[in-house]
């Protein structure tokens, strides 16, 4: 997880380095290779720079967009759920309290209307519901009978299918307002909208615009006070007719089906009647089955079920839509399916993130702890003698004034027989006299032009005079057992590398603390795991040992990806060796203190570990240790490294949303549980490593904004390598099938 | 799992090696690995580069220029212009908030913390000299304007007829004596004038409500040298007890009735600002690893947010009817703000074109925050003029627009009144601080 890099922002190399992604390598190491690639390269990345952020943001605009569409249409905001109490009635006119329910008042006198004797009007508010509509859709059919559907704006949006079959089926749709606000309280701007939104989802779902309004929360045109008559008269003025009731059956609260029945039935044998009963918003069984049953016995007592224009023998409530109106409104509806799936979509992707990194965390506690005890066992050794031979100490360096000397100090300080070898990569600012200048005995400094950090490490392997080699930056201290502790493992065979503990030295500021504590869980969990998993990603830079036949093997190391370390390791694997963690083997090496010197490094590394893992695919399907690796360490390595944080910030998404929409308190509750885990878990990483548990106040910060750093450079990676990575991917399947046979020959070690 | 090939093949070009077996010879200090491992930042207090000399430290509100003695740790005398910023900030927040009346604001910038975090960190600076001399120049330098103000305000009142209360004489003279020394706020009548006058009625309450900062900064100060002492002896302590007093007094836990109460509660949500100001000043905060004040002040802000998402007041967001959200709220905003403290000599790039607004609300504190409320209230007439305009009056749309803006058009208005109130009334600053009376000190 955590490797120091070589260079820091700071320094040229670092600098073409950075811009070297997708562009072959770049000037440094470009040399080697056809300029024509290079300038096609450069071509290619004009266009791509902009994509590079206009995608990551076109991606959350396009999410968020989603998640708002869809808390809009479930009432998870905008919503208003005050009633307002009953009002005096003065300035409500008279003959309305005592007209019917029908009221018509469109032209300058207000016209009531009652339903003919003999005929009911059904009305069913506050739908579609997926669930009870279309079984009150069947009833009625099966009865013969039409009633009117007074649909929520958000309802209809979301069920456009139950809105379509309605109008088929020669039922009225009614509007009854976007997401059933009491109007009284809503500002005309307001109810305007309303009213628009709830039109635009009904021309979407059935092609139709209708006439017929109800308000919601009322009842009786009696009912009317002076809070709720001057909306009405508004309401009228905009061209509806608004429908009031004769009897409720106030089915909603489940009073049995006998009463619904009763309540729904006129007061004197043969009048008409509009009914209310509802559709939506809770078990709605006992109206389905007393409309079974209640449908049949009217009918025998002479009554019809028509929808209301049929009662009132008008022309059809309906105006169908066509042109612009049709499709704005079809694109509405539209919209809101795709928000609706994608956030199904998202809540299973959700679900995938928090198994996988449930089990992550369970599995790391697990394996951590195997492997502690393990190693920490008293008789614990890795072979029969320890490790006493001489060791090489490769330090590359590339203008490191500021940190060289302390290095090299630390190293000739050193408990363990040490050969240091400076391998000055063309530094401009006089790192090799520094190191000349120490006069230590057992140190020694190569020049070389400036040809970067693998080059700079194979010409260190060739002066190498010992079959150990450590390697280390340049701006990395050694303790005096580091070198010591990091070789022990080769006193079994089999381990052909050693990954070092590296530890953040300038842990002090906030980018540092935090950092710090992704160091210590990823040395003390990950590489652990990794360990007993023996898929161990990546030998750090900053404090690593190979042996050099195994080194040999491989090839050295190559300038293939922009990470050498995680490639070579990679490499080792397949060729059978192990890669083992040394707990004691610490180095202390500094973090990026700003933002963007953090991007850049961890860019690199992760667009490195991306083109590493694709450099390595064929061992998916190769045999013997390869093969093992390539089923089981990659897929692994991909899993947690690659695919599972491209999701992970969904949680991030979930979070935000769900405190912004609710339930607030649930949100925060759960992502203080997730927050819990990883603190648990740091803890454990720091108890192992022995470290103060204080930095941890910094963690939930860290997870604030750290995390999402990191994501967002994982995604310009995934980016780079979907869009301008193609040249890199292109070279890299032509080495790739040298890869195939890594102990044959390579043209490119030849320079060895 | 060995090689075929001899490893010799690999090192074929190896220089021979001169190594020897080297033992941890020659000492050599691995001296910046123990500075990674426990290196930890003495008690510095930084100094700050005393560049600017002259007069030009000596009208900080209740400062002392020449507090930075010779050799005492802490500031020099230059002006740090980061904290005058802020100071002129929250000043501006005030004056915002009383004109649009937007709750939020308290949430955006909590301007009174603010104010008492700094001043809090004046103050220690000035008690390296005799507690009782510090005291009374600071007493003067809020006394005086503060009765300039009662001169006026009361003469006003006095005018419209506001009198002792029948049978209640004695308390209501205690209360106007709090006018005098502001040990609790100065009393003021709820209603006065009639309807339709040129004041409001309630004017009189308007004008009082920056009176409850004199007497909570006054409780501050006198206790002061006791805090200070508590604080150097127990710093963390002293720093969240005041927050510890406010969840107890600030909440529905115990409830202290009356002008007593209102001060204790004052006292405990803004005291931990005041002592934040010490712990400024001492230095305690640079004493901390840099990453302990970003990641612990959130959770004093999340707190007290979560506090007020179930305890919203009539205002909804305001922060000034939820005690202890608005104390953990200032309290960590001031953390956050006394880090990053970059004590800046002078204002950098853009804030310099600012420099002489910033200069002038620094040396007007007082004055600004007093009578900016006075000039709010005045606004309303002169603005109401516009109505006797024939074409605004008669024009329906106009005058629906102009009401529409209103509170725009008195920000627009408040400022020249401002001016002018400084212009009348601001001398009473350079004067309590023994200074020569300026008209506009913008140097």
């Amino acid at each position: 997880m955590a490797r120091a890099q070589h260079k820091r922002g700071k320094s040229g190399r670092q600098a073409a380095n950075g811009t070297a992604v997708g562009t072959a390598n770049g000037a440094v190491n470009g040399a080697a290779r056809g300029a024509v690639g290079g300038t096609a390269a450069r071509g290619r990345r004009r266009t791509r720079l902009p994509l590079r952020y206009l995608l990551p943001s076109l991606l959350l605009v396009a999410v968020v967009a989603m998640l708002l569409l869809r808390g809009y249409v479930h009432s998870e905001f905008l919503a208003d759920h005050r009633v307002r109490p009953p009002a005096s009635i003065d300035n409500v006119p008279e003959e309305i309290l005592s007209g019917g329910p029908v009221l018509d008042a469109r032209g300058e006198k207000p016209i009531s209307h009652r339903v003919p004797d003999h005929t009911l009007v059904l009305t069913f508010d506050d739908g579609p519901d997926p669930e009870w509509t279309p079984k009150v859709l069947d009833k009625l059919r099966e009865h013969d009978a039409h009633g009117v559907f007074f649909v929520t704006g958000t309802m209809a949006s979301r069920y456009p299918d139950l809105v379509r079959r309605m109008v088929q089926e020669g039922h009225e749709v009614g509007l009854h307002t976007f997401n059933h606000p009491d109007l009284s309280y809503q500002s005309t701007s307001r109810i305007d909208w309303e009213l628009s939104q709830n039109q635009l989802a009904l021309q979407g779902a059935a092609g139709v615009r209708t006439s017929l309004f109800r308000p919601p929360y009322s009842s009786t045109a009696d009912a009317l006070d002076d809070e709720s008559w001057p909306v009405t008269q508004y309401i009228a003025k905009r061209g509806y007719i608004t429908t009031f009731i004769d009897t409720d059956t106030e089915d909603w609260q489940r009073p049995g089906v006998g009463e619904i029945m009763r309540r729904a039935t006129p007061k004197k044998d043969g009048d008409g009647a509009i009914v209310l009963m509802h559709d939506s918003g809770g078990d709605r069984s006992q109206t389905v089955a007393a409309l079974d049953k209640w449908l049949p016995e009217m009918a025998g007592k002479g009554y019809k079920f028509a929808n209301l224009t049929e009662a009132l023998k008008a022309p059809s409530a309906h105006t169908p839509v066509s042109g612009f109106e049709r499709w704005k409104g079809k694109s509405w509806v539209l919209a809101v399916g795709v928000s609706e799936n994608a956030m199904s979509f998202l809540v299973v992707a959700l679900a995938i993130v928090g198994v996988l990194v449930f089990s992550r965390f369970g599995l790391m506690l697990l394996l951590s702890a195997i492997h502690a005890r393990k190693v920490r066992k008293r008789d614990f050794v890795w072979g029969r003698f320890p490790v006493t031979e001489p060791v090489s100490v490769l330090v590359p360096a590339y203008n490191e004034r500021e940190c060289i000397a302390n290095t090299v100090r630390s190293l000739a300080a050193s408990d363990h027989p040490v050969e240091v070898i400076v391998i000055d990569d063309g530094s401009t600012d006089g790192t090799a006299d520094i190191v000349e200048a120490l006069r230590l005995p057992n140190v020694r400094v190569v020049r070389q032009a400036n040809a970067g950090k693998p080059a700079a490490l194979n010409n260190g392997v060739r002066h190498a005079t010992c079959e150990l080699i450590v390697m280390m930056d340049g701006d990395t201290v050694f303790e005096p057992t580091t070198v010591r502790e990091l070789v022990q493992p080769f006193a079994d065979p089999s381990v052909g590398a050693v990954a070092g503990n590296a530890k953040v030295g300038n842990r002090d500021s906030l980018i540092g603390a935090w950092q710090h504590i992704e160091y210590v869980m990823g040395f003390n969990l990950d590489r652990r795991m990794y360990d007993i998993l023996r898929c161990m990603p990546t030998i750090p830079g900053a404090v690593g040992a190979f042996r050099r036949t195994a080194l040999w093997r491989v090839g050295g190391m190559s300038d293939d990806t922009l990470a050498e370390d995680t490639d070579v390791t990679m490499a080792l694997h397949r060729d059978g060796w192990r890669v083992v963690y040394a707990e004691n083997a610490r180095a202390w090496t500094e973090a990026p203190e700003s933002v963007q010197q953090l991007w850049s490094q961890r860019y690199r590394w992760s667009y490195g570990t991306m083109q590493a893992i694709w450099k390595h695919r064929r061992a998916v399907v190769e045999r013997g240790a390869s093969g093992r690796f390539g089923r089981v360490g990659l897929p692994f390595v991909s899993l947690f490294m690659v695919f599972a944080p491209l999701l992970a910030p969904l949680i991030d998404v979930f979070l935000v949303y769900g405190l912004v929409f609710g339930p607030s308190a649930k949100t925060a509750l759960a992502w203080a549980g997730v927050l819990a885990i990883q603190g648990v878990c740091a803890a454990y990483a720091f108890r192992l490593d022995h470290e103060r548990m204080r930095h941890l106040v910094s963690l939930p910060l860290q997870q604030i904004l750290y995390r999402q750093l990191m994501y967002v450079v994982l995604l310009q990676s995934w980016i780079t390598a979907l869009t301008g990575g193609r040249l890199r991917w292109q070279k890299l399947r032509r080495t790739g099938a040298v890869e195939a046979a890594p102990t044959s020959g390579r043209e490119k070690a030849g320079a060895l | 799992m060995n090689s075929p090939r001899s490893a010799h093949e690999f090192g074929a070009h190896a220089v021979p090696g001169q190594y020897a077996a080297t033992g941890p010879q020659a000492d050599a200090d691995t001296l910046s690995l123990r500075e990674y491992a426990t290196a930890e930042p003495g008690p510095v207090p930084g100094p700050e580069a005393a560049s600017k000399g002259g007069g030009s430290g000596t009208h900080r509100k209740g400062g002392k220029g020449a507090a930075g003695a010779k050799g005492a740790p802490g500031r020099a005398p230059g002006r740090d212009r980061y904290l005058d910023l802020l100071r002129a900030l929250a000043l501006l927040r005030v004056v915002v908030y009383h004109t649009f009346g937007w709750a939020w604001l308290t949430l955006v910038f909590p301007s009174m913390g603010v104010m008492f975090a700094l001043a809090g960190s004046l103050m220690a600076r000035s008690l390296k000299r005799p507690a009782i001399s510090v005291i009374r120049g600071r007493i003067r330098r809020l006394l005086l304007p503060l009765w300039v103000y009662g001169v006026v305000v009361l003469s006003i009142l006095a005018v419209q007829g506001w009198r002792p209360t029948k049978g209640d004489e004695f308390w209501w003279w205690a209360r106007i004596a709090c006018w005098i020394v502001p040990i609790g706020a100065p009393s003021f009548p709820w209603e006065i004038g009639s309807n339709g006058g040129m004041l409001e009625e309630t004017w009189a309450v308007q004008a009082a409500g920056p009176l409850w900062y004199l007497r909570a900064y006054l409780w501050f100060v006198l206790l002061s040298p006791l805090l200070l002492r508590a604080f150097r002896r127990l710093p963390w302590a002293t720093l969240l007890a005041p927050l510890a007093l406010t969840a107890v007094v600030g909440t529905d836990l115990v409830t202290i009735p009356g002008e007593t109460g209102e001060a204790i509660t004052a006292f405990g949500v803004y005291g931990s600002c005041w002592v934040l100001g010490f712990a400024h000043q001492d230095g305690l905060l640079r004493q901390l690893p840099r990453y302990v004040v970003p990641s612990v002040a959130p959770v004093f802000m999340a707190v007290g947010f979560w506090w007020a998402t179930g305890h919203l007041g009539p205002d909804g967001w305001d922060l000034n009817d939820i005690p202890l959200s608005n104390a953990l709220w200032s309290f960590g905003f001031c953390l956050l703000l006394l880090h990053i403290s970059p004590s800046w000599e002078r204002l950098p790039g853009v804030l310099a074109r600012f420099d002489k607004p910033i200069t002038l609300a620094n040396s007007r504190a007082v004055t600004l925050y007093l009578w900016h409320e006075i000039a709010l209230i005045a606004t309303i007439p002169i603005i109401d003029v516009l109505w006797n305009i024939d074409a605004i009056s008669d024009s329906k749309s106009l005058s629906s627009l102009l009401e529409g803006s209103y509170a725009a058009l008195m920000f627009v208005v408040i400022w020249p009144l401002i001016g002018l109130l400084m212009a009348a009334f601001g001398w009473a600053e350079d004067v309590a601080a023994k200074r020569k009376p300026r008209l506009f000190p913008m140097k």
